[in-house]
């Protein structure tokens, strides 16, 4: 078992990764590199698009001050066409905007998918279950990098326009009459500044309350998933009660953070409104000659009208700006999950050099040593071991000794810190048989064609079943080898899925078998019957085999042992 | 019942709430196209009272409005935000409610279905899809359409007919371009969720099985499988994102268009005297203030697909939309005593999953008192298929099993799980205190109660070093106890309880075989007063005295 050193809980990227990619906006940024210039394409339309707002208030101020005070000197209309076009251009560009957005989020998400499908290859499985389980892989794979989203597509744009596009229309506002200009650009700043503020008071109430709220949110799923439990426990009544007080709590709880965050939109809304009132009341007033001071005198109607018309555009890049600010806070999360899932494993001094071994021997280990996490004890440490061709090696050890790491290392799925490993040509490809057979989506068929020639025939497989203790008219695969297997190997018992592994490993013709507790599911009898069987095929055909296990009645059939203690070699003997 | 009158009866419940959102949304709405029209009527009147081309302008009125309408929008939107979700939490419950009291009351095959991971997370996404019905969906309709009347209203009693037919029409086509956007999106997202699905799946033979994969060197194949559902997933979600934000900009843009065509309307007026020159500037920028409540219609059409799916499911489940509290899901009573003597015993049972061949077949034995039974076998010889059937979670394929001479399945159900203690192969723990998992479906039971059966499954010790004690947390799925803990927390469950009949399958698993000994030893008076059946793939740890039963194919 690896179980001492692989504890699944603690966290991988705990203190041990310092390359900065691991910081989780560092490694955003790096993701945004290589596809910046959609980013810079949505930022230009979304500019092109503040400046066809300026045209398009320009215009339809102009047009109404022309029709009111032009006495027929020049007509309204063809400012009203321009008017039309500009309404066609900001309406274009801001698609243009938000298409390049989403052009960004797609080019980042399927970079960022195929870096974890091939960390995981670079990675092999025993890294890779350091840091979770497939579920919890496939959930990054689809929900994490689907959350990144609104981050590329939304939130950075915005970024960008928050402060070029209001600039934009102030300075158009302070061309027109400075005083109106002052109004809006003194409204602006207190916004950003009381939605810290509040999202500071409801991130501490959430803070307080937060593990409870999860497990309120997540009370409905237990109780489902416990309902064979609840109904045998005659507890179903209770807890349909249960399941609606906590509802019910969910939603008190939740209120309490809600009412707080709410008030920043009503900040932004008041602060928008205000503004607004504030700069209609200025230009009226000037425009009825109440006002002396500054430019008030000189304002025309179609000064106020524009001034006025750019108001409530004003605020809009803030508000989507607000909005998108969220897909932040997710982003950043997502990232610090992912980006030390990315990094390569720890290696601590040099890496072991990795030769072809020559001669009668098929794999040659010196003094090696293997490290999982650089301040632990390591999982092997100066183990010396050579093995020949077709020799029948047991390796034996209490749990966390260190059985699993030498297998994993003579199968390449992790690397040595230290020490060399040699291995000969004929070793690649392998079988592998690990504690947790995996069975592949699909048919007994395709699962036995794994590792085997393309074209191997149905009898074929037939005979590898059977040597492997399950023959193809039993009772339990009522369709033979079109017998489906379903996800997490559903249909079949741990014991016949060790089985459906073993076939699957004579039917590849490999020259070395790493088999990991390989009978650790089946009962006494079929685990007797099917080793001998095995053992016998691999001696007739000259097979290396390597078997870790703890089990006496597996070990005394091998014809070598070594024992392993804490990670060191204690004992190599032939019987 | 169709899956509109369906959503319609689940937001009855709450409809003052929801009622009172969707209000104060049109209220936001109207203040904010108020604030706007107020203000461009202002000016120009203000423009040509400087000009001296109106006399007697009021002025105190207009800046009061004005405002009034700053104010009233800033509260309106607050209020609208608190009362919006607080309607959406309190559907959020009722649904919740609603779908576990459908689910305890499907029959037992249709539960069973509900043990899939998948189907689970489906549920609780369709349910969160709904509870977001009244804010994203039927709040900006109703609140949209009463901005729109309230606009078409003002503009049919200050200028002639074309204005507020300019409005509607605008309204309209919107409604129309939404609706279209939508129906284009949902023709594609079932095949998305399938497809997704199935990529999971991929992805799980991928990162689960990547040892095999490595070793026979087949990485390559499933990697490029994978990067290909990525770019036919990747183009479908982009296609859809591109028509979703071109209805939006086109939106915006008709609604623009729109307040352009009224000021070329207004403006005509004007210069025929039928419309004074600040209304002309205040309908056309009524027009434009529209645009927030219509550029909101694409979206809530968008989502109005997805909420019909995921209410259609829910209606297929069985979940009743009005449902409060309803009759009892489950009686927690026997409504007929168990006879003193649960006498248990099989006749000629067969059990399996299909007639023929069954797993295991012509089985007859009967429990005694202080005999356990032993079932042991290979793996895949249906042992816990056979514990199954004795429990009666499944029925027999032939034969019966009789509790106090009457078949089990004809039983009533409370005395059917009141007489048998079942602990099946897998542990289940509720996420809840060890003191909540113990008592589960107990009277109230005594503190010390439940220390003692912790004590002989040895967890006290753990529980009380870790000092939280009875109180302790075990976490979802039991992710705060390790493999072993759990099960012995399972077990002290069952102690707790006084079944006459016992089924144990695989009671001791994960647990190493000193520790093993000692609480089968501890437990031994216990088992020794009831009809005892035990499933073991390793039968030598137990007494030796107890009967044994191989379990062989076809029989035993």
């Amino acid at each position: 078992m690896h179980g001492a050193n692989m504890n699944p809980s603690a966290d991988p990227g705990d203190g041990t990764s310092t390359a900065s990619e691991a910081h989780p906006r560092a490694f955003l940024r790096t993701l945004l590199q290589p596809h910046r210039r959609w980013l810079h394409l949505a930022w230009l339309a979304g500019a092109g698009a503040g400046l066809a707002t300026v045209a398009l208030a320009a215009a339809v101020a102009w047009s109404i001050h022309l029709a009111l005070f032009g006495q027929g000197t020049a007509p309204a209309w063809p400012w009203l066409g321009a008017a039309v076009l500009a309404v066609l251009l900001r309406h274009g560009l801001q698609a243009l905007r938000d298409w390049s957005g989403q052009q960004l989020a797609f080019a980042v998400r399927a970079d960022l998918r195929q870096k974890l499908i091939a960390t995981a290859s670079r990675l092999g499985p025993v890294h890779l279950a350091h840091r979770g389980h497939s579920g919890s892989w496939a959930s990054r794979y689809q929900e994490q990098v689907d959350a990144l989203a609104g981050y590329y597509a939304r939130y950075l744009p915005a970024l960008g326009l928050t402060l070029a596009v209001p600039g934009l229309l102030l300075a158009a506002a302070f061309s027109q009459d400075w005083v109106a200009g002052l109004l809006l650009l003194l409204s602006a700043p207190l916004i950003p500044v009381f939605m810290a503020l509040i999202g500071m008071g409801s991130e501490q109430i959430h803070q307080a309350q937060q593990e409870r709220q999860n497990r309120l949110a997540g009370h409905f799923l237990d109780r489902i998933r416990a309902l064979d439990l609840l109904r045998r426990s005659l507890a179903l009544e209770a807890a349909r009660q249960d399941v609606a007080e906590a509802a019910d709590d969910y939603r008190r709880l939740s209120m309490r953070v809600l009412r707080v965050a709410f008030l920043s939109s009503a900040v932004m809304e008041f602060f928008s409104a205000v503004a607004i009132g504030l700069v209609a009341i200025y230009v009226g007033f000037a425009l009825l000659g109440f006002l002396e001071f500054g430019p008030a005198g000189e304002l025309t109607l179609f000064s106020g009208l524009f001034v006025l018309l750019l108001a409530p555009e004003y605020f809009q890049p803030l508000r989507q700006f607000a909005q998108s600010y969220h897909d932040r806070a997710g982003a950043i999360a997502v990232g610090a999950e992912l980006a030390p899932l990315l990094q390569p494993p720890t290696v601590t001094g040099h890496p072991a050099a990795l030769r072809a071994a020559s001669g009668p021997t098929l794999l040659r280990l010196h003094n090696v040593t293997v490290r999982y996490e650089p301040d632990m004890q390591p999982a092997l440490s100066g183990v010396e071991l050579d093995i020949a061709r077709g020799e029948q090696t047991a390796v034996v050890g209490p749990s966390g000794s260190g059985k699993s790491t030498l297998l994993a290392l003579c199968a390449g799925f992790v690397q040595a810190d230290s020490g060399s490993v040699a291995i000969a040509t004929d070793a690649r490809p392998f079988a592998w048989i690990g504690q947790r057979v995996h069975l592949f989506h699909g048919s007994l068929r395709e699962n036995l064609l794994l590792g085997a020639p393309e074209h191997t025939p149905d009898p074929e497989l037939g005979a590898a079943m059977a040597t492997a203790g399950l023959r193809l008219d039993d009772p339990t695969l009522p369709h033979g080898l079109d017998t489906p297997i379903g996800e997490d190997s559903r249909g079949l018992s741990g014991g016949q899925a060790q089985r459906v592994a073993f076939a699957r490993a004579l039917l590849s013709g490999s020259r070395l078998w790493l088999l990991d507790e390989p009978t650790s599911a089946l009962d006494p009898q079929t685990e007797d019957d099917l080793l001998t069987r095995l053992l016998a095929h691999a001696r007739a055909r000259d097979i290396t085999v390597l078997v870790a296990t703890h089990q006496e009645s597996v070990y005394r059939r091998l014809g070598r042992i070594v024992r392993l203690a804490e990670g060191r070699l204690q004992e190599d003997s032939r019987v | 019942m169709s899956d509109l009158s369906f959503l319609g009866r689940l937001f009855r419940r709450r409809r003052a709430w929801t009622a009172l959102a969707y209000l104060l949304l049109a209220l936001t709405w109207s203040a904010a196209i108020a604030l706007l029209a107020l203000s461009g009527w202002f000016i120009t009147a203000a423009g040509l009272a400087g000009a001296g081309l109106l006399l007697g302008l009021e002025l105190f009125t207009p800046s009061a409005g004005i405002r009034a309408a700053a104010l009233l929008r800033t509260l309106a939107r607050y209020g609208e935000r608190v009362v919006g979700h607080e309607a959406v939490l309190r559907v959020l419950a009722d649904l919740r409610s609603a779908s576990f009291t459908a689910i305890a009351r499907l029959p037992l095959e249709a539960q069973r279905r509900m043990r899939s991971g998948d189907l689970q997370q489906r549920l609780i996404a369709d349910i969160d899809t709904l509870d977001g019905v009244p804010l994203r969906i039927t709040g900006p309709l109703a609140a949209a359409a009463l901005a729109v009347l309230g606009a078409a209203g003002l503009a049919g009693w200050l200028a002639p007919w074309p204005a507020p037919l300019l409005i509607g029409g605008a309204a309209g086509l919107t409604l129309v371009a939404s609706a279209l956007a939508a129906r284009f999106g949902q023709s594609r997202s079932r095949a998305l969720v399938e497809r997704r699905s199935r990529e999971r799946v991929a992805l799980l033979d991928y990162f689960g099985g990547l040892a095999d994969l490595l070793a026979y060197r087949r990485t390559e194949p499933y990697r490029e499988d994978l990067e290909r559902r990525e770019r036919e997933q990747a183009g479908a979600v982009l296609l859809q994102e591109r028509v979703a934000l071109s209805a939006d900009q086109a939106v915006q843009a008709l609604v623009a268009l729109s307040a352009l065509a009224m000021l070329a309307l207004a403006l005509g007026w004007h210069e025929a005297g039928r419309v004074s020159a600040p209304v002309a500037v205040l309908l056309a920028l009524m027009t434009l203030g529209l645009n927030e409540a219509l550029s909101s219609l694409p979206g809530a059409l968008w989502r109005s697909g997805e909420s019909l799916q995921a209410a259609s499911r829910l209606r297929r489940l069985g979940v009743a939309p009005t449902e409060a509290g309803g009759p009892p899901v489950q009686p927690s009573r026997p409504s007929g005593d168990l006879p003193a003597d649960a006498t248990f015993k099989v006749e000629e049972l067969a059990v399996g999953f299909a007639e023929d061949p069954p797993l295991a077949a012509g089985l007859v034995f009967g429990l005694e008192i202080g005999q356990p039974l032993v079932i042991h076998g290979a793996s895949g010889r249906g042992k816990t298929t056979l514990l199954e059937t004795l429990a009666g979670e499944r029925l027999p394929l032939r034969g019966s099993v009789i509790l106090a001479g009457r078949r089990l399945e004809e039983w009533p159900e409370a005395v059917r799980y009141r007489a048998i203690g079942y602990l099946p192969q897998q542990t289940t723990l509720l996420d809840d205190t060890v003191a909540t998992n113990l008592g589960l479906g107990l009277p109230e039971l005594p503190d010390h109660r439940l220390w003692e059966v912790l004590e002989t499954v040895e967890l006290a010790a753990a529980l009380r070093r870790e000092g939280s004690g009875l109180a302790y947390r075990t976490g979802e799925r039991g992710r705060r106890l390790s493999g072993g803990q759990a099960r012995r927390l399972a077990l002290a469950r069952l102690l707790l309880r006084e079944p006459p009949v016992v089924l144990l399958d695989e009671p001791f698993a994960g647990l190493d075989a000193p520790l093993e000994r000692r609480i089968l030893e501890r437990i031994s008076p216990w088992l020794q007063g009831r009809r005892v059946v035990l499933v073991t793939h390793a039968p030598d740890r137990l007494p030796a005295d107890w009967t044994r039963l191989a379990i062989a194919p076809g029989g035993q």
